[in-house]
């Protein structure tokens, strides 16, 4: 049994040596490349999901926000795939690091901000104030919407992590339940299904990454395109 | 990296060099060579068509056949089990449920789906192989096209002599016509002439006769005597008093 219940997040490291990289650096191993046009069964589906959620994603931006469509859908395949490879057994997610998430929420975000505060000033700001208040309420309302402003980032981040690790922890607490009651023969069987019904709601995960990039495009779309 | 650092200090030292430190990179870059070497792979080898085969889809095809002739491969796996878990090398833990859930689903997902997603990649791939096969034969019957309007084109020229006879034909019923006609208004004219050389005969005998009428009559008229006149006139009287006293006694109707 592990020492504790927060034991599959601790950082992996061999002989002191961070093995968290190598972890993150192997998902590309399993999207392979082909310089042919007929393909195996499995590049040939990877193609086309990747064409599918490209073009789904790309459709609404104009040609200066689909600049981006190579970071956004990299993006996308990551957390897809690192979420994935996360829920075999005795695996490390990277994305349960709150470090990691932010590390990839706030250039992003500031990316796109700052490129819409460059390109369209009177635009950005005017994000700040809604159509239609009455006069009195402007004051607080520039300091509330610059605070919504403001917590985007931090809210991608902490969004992932909590998603993920809630979802670990609770299959390791179902699993470690059935240990338990394994022993004592109550009925196991409904507690298995139960984690069975977890595991598939789990692999939403996939939806976690479908609302992380989602936001992340609706924000860059809404701040710079607009 | 060190050249750019000489060469941006060069350009401090010497304004005038300024403009050379944008030649900077491109110099580093010029001494890297490309293409150079025999370029390898080509044409491009060919991939299998099926891969390896595989039991309990993890294990090759090839262990199993390795193992044969030494020990049964299924007492080496379950003996190795047995013994991880006798001696809790493997320890029955919380993940192990976990475990078995994630692959039971697994296992479960890929024996339902597995052959739908493989007809579907297949079926992209025919796809693309239909298309590039459809534009390969597009452009075969084009030039198939072009093969058969070039060889009746041939075969038209031929027969390009019917054209000529025609043609020919066509020229010699206009000259015949054009001919026909001109003979006839020669032939028109001609007889006008000689309508009008005949109606002047015409004229001239009809004055003539009418001349000589005139000429008779007057001479006639003069040689009936003033005596002869008269006795003529009282004759006729006689006659038609003769004539009246008859038609008289007829009754009239």
């Amino acid at each position: 049994m592990n020492e504790n219940l927060f034991a599959s997040f601790i950082a992996p490291t061999i002989l002191g040596l961070p093995a968290a990289v190598l972890i993150i650096l192997f998902p590309p191993l399993l999207i392979p490349t082909s310089k042919y046009l007929i393909n195996n069964r499995l590049i040939t589906t990877q193609q086309w999901l990747i064409k599918l959620t490209s073009k789904q994603m790309m459709t609404m931006h104009n040609t200066k926000g689909r600049t981006w469509s190579l970071m956004l859908v990299s993006l996308i395949i990551f957390i897809a795939t690192t979420n994935l490879l996360g829920l075999l057994p005795h695996s490390f997610t990277p994305t349960t690091q709150l470090s990691m998430n932010l590390a990839m929420a706030i250039p992003l975000w500031a990316g796109a901000v700052i490129m819409g505060f460059r390109s369209k000033i009177k635009n950005a700001l005017a994000h700040f104030l809604p159509q239609g208040t009455p006069t009195p309420l402007i004051p607080m309302l520039v300091i509330i919407e610059t605070i919504s402003l403001l917590i985007q980032p931090m809210a991608l981040a902490v969004r992932l992590t909590a998603n993920i690790t809630a979802g670990h922890l609770l299959m390791h607490l179902i699993g470690s339940a059935t240990l338990a009651m394994s022993t004592i023969n109550l009925p196991p069987t409904l507690i298995i299904f139960t984690i069975l019904i977890l595991l598939t709601i789990l692999e939403i995960a996939v939806a976690l990454i479908q609302a992380y990039v989602f936001t992340l495009l609706v924000s860059l779309y809404l701040h710079d395109n607009t | 990296m060190l050249s750019r650092v000489v060469l941006s200090a060069a350009a401090t030292a010497a304004p005038s060099l300024k403009n050379a430190a944008f030649l900077g990179p491109g110099v580093l870059q010029a001494t890297r060579t490309f293409h150079t070497g025999q370029p390898h792979l080509v044409p491009v080898p060919p991939l299998p068509e099926y891969g390896g085969k595989v039991r309990y889809g993890l294990i090759p095809e090839e262990f199993f056949q390795f193992l044969y002739p030494k020990t049964g491969p299924y007492v080496l796996g379950t003996g190795l089990i047995l013994y991880a878990l006798s001696k809790e090398i493997y320890v029955i833990s919380a993940e192990t449920f976990t475990a078995l859930s994630v692959l039971g689903v697994m296992v479960y997902g890929i024996k339902k789906y597995g052959p739908f997603v493989a007809d579907f990649a297949d079926k992209l791939n025919e796809q693309k192989l239909a298309q590039l096969e459809e534009a390969k034969q597009a452009s075969i019957q084009h030039i198939q096209n072009a093969i058969d309007t070039e060889k009746s084109q041939q075969a038209l020229v031929q027969k390009r002599h019917y054209l000529f006879d025609v043609q020919r034909n066509n020229i010699a019923m206009a000259l015949e016509v054009t001919y026909r006609e001109r003979l006839y208004r020669v032939y028109k004219e001609v007889k006008n002439r000689l309508d009008y050389h005949i109606s002047v005969q015409n004229m001239m005998r009809r004055k003539e006769q009418e001349h000589m009428i005139n000429w008779v009559e007057k001479h006639v008229v003069q040689s009936i005597s003033t005596q002869q006149e008269k006795e003529t006139i009282a004759k006729c009287i006689a006659d038609l008093k003769l004539l009246a006293k008859k038609a008289q006694a007829q009754p009239v109707m």
